[in-house]
């Protein structure tokens, strides 16, 4: 193909507006609100994504300070309920689902060789209902004026239990809010995990067999066929709960025989697998980053896809682990403890394989290997207290303790955001063509790393003590004071280390060195694309034949092809 | 121009990759499949539970003449399928045309029993569990029904105005799919609701 | 609309058309439900917008899907690597790839265990309560909780459920720890006998001992560790034994390999290869 062919001049003015200087505002944002290119739309994810983290970062930062001190009236006790209610709430699905669709999005179609999603026009409108969806739960913090319960944001906690969410115990509009926007942000998940789950089976480039995949595409897959039988059910639900609010049918009003339980099955049928659909993609990152820092291939291919496919099934059936206070009886304890305990093992097999990755690698320490070493060790200990809550009688002493809320922290944020700020690190550059300042990332690294431990390793304690989880205040006399004070001092060191982490992006974007289009030597396609890729991301559609096809490029003298 | 990540002296014999239609649609039918699952849950959690009447014994009857007509259009439009597939375009409006009208006459089925319900049984979805669970379970799938006899009529209009031709011949297989799909539940929501649950 | 010549043209790429549709669609069913919230007028508003904006989405992919063209940007690129290569050999080297175990090894080897595990527990059961079916049904109480709780005549009788839960439970953990012993027994290939036979089978008991106690106390109480054990190492010799018939792995040359490699934690080439040569970073 001869590259300085000329080109019709009718066709480059309509299409390579990329390469114009000056724009008007109204043209950029014509051509992100117009656009159907999953690049793109992959961006506006993370972007949306990053915004809601800081907006319930600012609300876990209120948190703390209201619980810093004992009898603390910082915020009032309806505030606190809000916040902790939003909290959740966007962390769970207006930040970690569009913040890993993003990134998916953005590389699913560039790791298989592909040019777009299968449903590109599908793509747009699931970005776009579950931005809407959290712009609604947003505005209810305004209200409409002139509305009965005008100006309330939900306050029911983040799995809002039967019969709270009745009307008669929660009037006014707030919890309809609540279930709106996660029905709009359900719509949107289902809709991209399909486009996922098509893509990765339709649109493979010639030579990606499904064995020669990237991990990554891999855990997307299992990630996106786990939002069908996971958020449906949540879909479900929420229409009960409409129909409950608005119609006045019985699904979860106790007074006419019906069940608060069913509620709480529903929603943990949703919610435990949610946690993998979450910390799969962090695996995904893992999955490429560690190996192409260790200078060493993936160890254990086939076992890591089994493992993956296998969590994907176990996370199916431990949800009731979530119940155990409840009271379900010595059969249904049993069998979902010994659930719970076998998922350790797939995720045993990831982490050995991580380390066995590692072992004998020649490591280079960036800043986004820094952080997924983190990861590693911190998803670790998050796995154990995860084995230790899953013991009924374990439970039954902490559940709904300070010390739950240290164990999903430590694999929400020691686990997933360790993870995602990883895969900024390294695939900024492919995204914005800059680097990101190392320096800055590893003042960011250690910043952070002190107060995520100093927060949350030591969360676990007044949990131990007694303190339950959405607690407004407490009294002096408690000893929990000192905990709470080093809880929150942490929780600020975090929050610089989140600012110096914008702030090199920023900067970046704008000053960073340029970054080529395969800065870290890396063997996936997505780095065989000029940085940022183009449009049509491949001028010409690859073929490959082994997983790593770059490498097979620039060792043409040992090609990984030979050994498959 | 760019080689990039093209491996030279590569052969890929035949690269065939499956329809994104299908495997969207089958991607769909699933995440349906777990909302109509929570729905039945709901049901047989709930049936038999309730302190006042009326119970699904007394009220409920046998819609077999519209379950035969809905099951029965799984095949006419299966048919349409295949007539489109021969580019025997009026054979294939001539089936959808069937499907719809077998469609048609179950919604009207439902609906005739609703009127019944709530008129002459005083069953509304406010008065027990069973009408709760009863109205939004048969209400779903109808829902579905309704969307599913929209998307054929269009089908069906782009068909006599001679607009589909035998190259969409994977569009209609895919609707055919969600078609086939609402009748499986039917299947599952008649055992559940009229044998099972009575 | 559409503009076939396009298609011809080898400096363009052809690519979904941009639309608006998609986010209007979204806003209009967001607006639906808003109106809920708020007031009839918004729903009112979104019903419209979904409408025009189903219309216009349809007229993009029917009948033919929408497609723009979009110029080939001149930007090739040759991925290299800093490294330096590895000198250029005139032919791949043969690869000389360690053994690994194979799945159906470590079936078989579970399979003939479990089978053999069944001998010294059926004595077990004779010998103490004589019953050929107390050790079946004790197993079964590990799926039927009730049971840990039985009289010991109730565990003598037969009990067709019993017995197929006993099988089910039996056949799945003699599966799972056979395809454990076929993966690992290749690492320790040394003194096959101590570690299939006795180092491993003690290893799972004592695993066992430690986590039933917690799970279900009952059941703990019932079981005669002295005989459990024996079964443990029948299940491990024979286990073993087939693992070790199937897989040739005594070679002096395997055993002269570190730890490592045995284990399949590195190689000395192929896709686990370690850049030795790395030397720019
Ligand atoms: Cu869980």
């Amino acid at each position: 193909m001869a590259a300085d062919a000329p080109v019709p001049a009718e066709t480059a003015q309509t299409a390579t507006t990329h390469s114009a200087p000056r724009r008007l505002v109204l043209d950029i944002l014509n051509d992100w609100v117009t656009t159907v290119d999953h690049k793109k739309i992959g961006l506006m994810y993370i972007g949306y994504a990053l915004v809601f983290l800081v907006v319930a970062g600012i609300q876990a930062l209120l948190m703390r300070i209201q619980l810093s001190l004992p009898n603390n009236d910082f915020v009032s006790p309806q505030a606190f309920n809000s916040l902790f209610t939003m909290h959740g709430t966007t962390m769970v699905f207006f930040v970690g689902m569009p913040i890993l669709f993003g990134f998916g999005n953005y590389l699913v179609p560039l790791m298989i060789g592909a040019r777009d999603m299968a449903f590109p026009r599908l793509n747009a409108f699931s970005f776009w209902i579950s931005a809407f969806g959290g712009i609604l739960l947003y505005f209810s913090y305004f209200g409409a004026s002139g509305l009965y319960g005008a100006g309330s944001a939900p306050d029911v906690g983040w799995f809002a239990y039967a019969p709270l969410t009745a009307r008669v115990f929660s009037p006014g509009h707030s919890t309809d809010y609540w279930t709106l926007a996660i029905l709009l942000s359900g719509i949107g998940s289902i809709g991209t995990a399909l486009n996922i789950v098509a893509t990765t089976i339709c649109m493979r480039c010639p030579g990606m067999k499904l064995s020669r995949m990237p991990l990554l595409v891999w855990l997307y897959l299992v990630t996106s066929s786990l939002v069908f039988v996971a958020v449906s059910p949540l879909t479900a639900a929420q229409i009960m709960l409409m129909l409950d609010r608005y119609i006045g049918s019985h699904f979860f009003d106790t007074q006419a025989g019906g069940s608060a339980v069913l509620w709480m099955h529903f929603f943990w049928i949703f919610g435990h697998p949610e946690v993998y659909i979450l910390i799969l993609p962090a695996f995904a990152f893992a999955n490429e980053i560690i190996p192409v820092f260790s200078r060493k291939a993936i160890f254990g291919y086939a076992a890591m896809v089994a493992a993956s496919v296998g969590i994907g099934f176990i996370s199916l059936s431990v949800w009731a682990h979530h119940m155990f206070t409840v009271g379900l009886g010595a059969g249904a304890n049993t069998f979902f403890v010994l659930a719970t305990m076998i998922i350790s093992v797939p995720t045993g097999i990831k982490l050995f394989n991580w380390l066995a990755t590692l072992w004998g690698g020649k490591i280079h320490f960036t800043a986004s290997m820094m952080f997924a070493i983190g990861f590693l060790f911190q998803f670790l200990i998050a796995g154990l207290t995860g084995v230790m809550l899953s013991i009924a009688p374990f439970d039954w002493q902490l559940g709904n303790s300070y010390f739950v809320v240290a164990h999903f922290h430590y694999v929400l944020v020691g686990g997933i955001l360790f993870m995602i700020f990883s895969a900024f690190y390294y695939w900024f550059p492919k995204m914005s063509g800059k680097m990101l300042s190392e320096k800055l990332g590893k003042w960011h690294f250690w910043i952070f790393l002190i107060g995520f431990h100093l927060t949350f390793d030591f969360m676990h304690v007044p949990g131990m003590l007694g303190m339950p989880r959405r607690i407004y205040t407490y009294e002096a006399d408690r000893g929990w004071m000192i905990w709470n004070m080093i809880i929150s001092s942490g929780a600020i060191f975090q929050a610089a280390g989140t600012l110096l982490f914008v702030y090199n992006m920023i900067w970046s974007y704008f000053k960073g060195p340029v970054a080529g289009p395969d800065p870290w030597d890396a063997w996936t396609l997505e780095w065989s694309t000029p940085s940022p890729p183009p449009a049509y991301n491949f001028a010409e559609i690859p073929s490959v034949a082994s997983r790593r096809p770059l490498w097979d490029l620039k060792h043409p003298e040992d090609p990984d092809s030979n050994y498959e | 121009m760019s080689e990039a990540a093209v491996i030279p002296n590569v052969t890929t014999p035949e690269w065939e990759l499956p329809s994104r239609g299908v495997v969207g649609m089958v991607c769909l039918i699933v995440a349906e499949a777990a909302i109509f699952t929570i729905f039945v849950v709901a049901y047989l959690y709930y049936v038999g539970k309730d302190r006042s009447g009326p119970t699904p014994r007394e009220v409920l009857d046998l819609p077999i003449f519209t379950s035969v007509c809905l099951l029965s259009s799984s095949l006419t439009v299966h048919f349409a399928v295949a007539a489109l597939h021969q580019a025997r375009r009026g054979l294939c409006s001539l089936w959808l045309a069937a499907t719809v009208l077998l469609g048609g006459i179950f919604l009207g089925g439902t609906a005739h029993e609703w009127y019944k319900l709530i008129v002459h049984d005083g069953l509304t979805i406010q008065t027990n569990l069973f009408g709760t669970t009863f109205y939004s379970l048969v209400g779903l799938h109808a829902s579905h029904v309704i969307i599913g006899l929209i998307m054929l009529s269009l089908a069906l209009i782009f068909s006599l105005n001679g607009s589909m031709t035998a190259k969409h011949t994977g569009r209609l297989e895919v609707l055919s799919l969600y078609w086939h799909f609402v009748d499986a539940v039917w299947v599952v929501v008649f055992t559940v609701v009229y044998i099972l649950g009575r | 609309m559409h503009t076939d010549p396009d298609h011809l043209d080898p400096n363009v790429i052809q690519l979904p058309r941009p639309t608006a549709w998609p986010m209007i669609l979204a806003l209009g069913v967001s607006l639906i439900l808003a109106g809920m919230v708020t007031s009839v007028a918004v729903a009112i508003l979104g019903l419209g917008l979904c409408l025009a904006s189903i219309i216009g989405w349809f007229r993009q992919v029917l009948p033919h899907e929408a497609h723009e063209p979009v110029p080939l940007e001149d930007a090739a690129i040759a991925p290299t690597s800093a490294r330096t290569l590895l000198p250029q050999t005139k032919e791949p080297a043969a690869p000389h790839r360690v053994e690994t175990f194979q799945l159906a090894t470590g079936i078989r080897g579970g399979l003939a265990g479990g089978l053999a595990m069944i001998v010294p527990a059926t004595i077990f059961s004779l010998l103490k309560f004589h019953s050929l079916w107390y050790a079946t049904n004790l197993l079964a109480a590990g799926g039927f909780v009730s049971w840990g709780g039985a009289s010991d005549a109730f565990l003598c009788q037969f009990h067709l459920q019993g017995l197929l839960a006993a099988i089910f439970i039996h056949g799945l953990t003699a599966l799972l720890v056979g395809l454990l012993y076929g993966a690992v027994l290749p690492m320790f290939p040394r003194y096959p006998i101590l570690s299939a036979g006795v180092i491993a089978p003690l290893l799972l008991t004592g695993i066992l001992h430690s986590v039933l106690n917690v799970l279900s106390p009952l059941l703990n109480q019932r079981i005669d560790w002295f005989w459990f054990i024996l079964s443990q190492i029948a299940f491990g010799l024979v286990c073993g034994y087939v693992v070790n018939l199937q897989t040739r792995l005594r070679s002096a040359e395997f055993q002269a390999l570190p730890f490592a490699v045995r284990a399949g934690l590195h190689g000395n080439h192929g896709p686990n290869s370690i850049d030795k040569k790395d030397s720019s970073r």
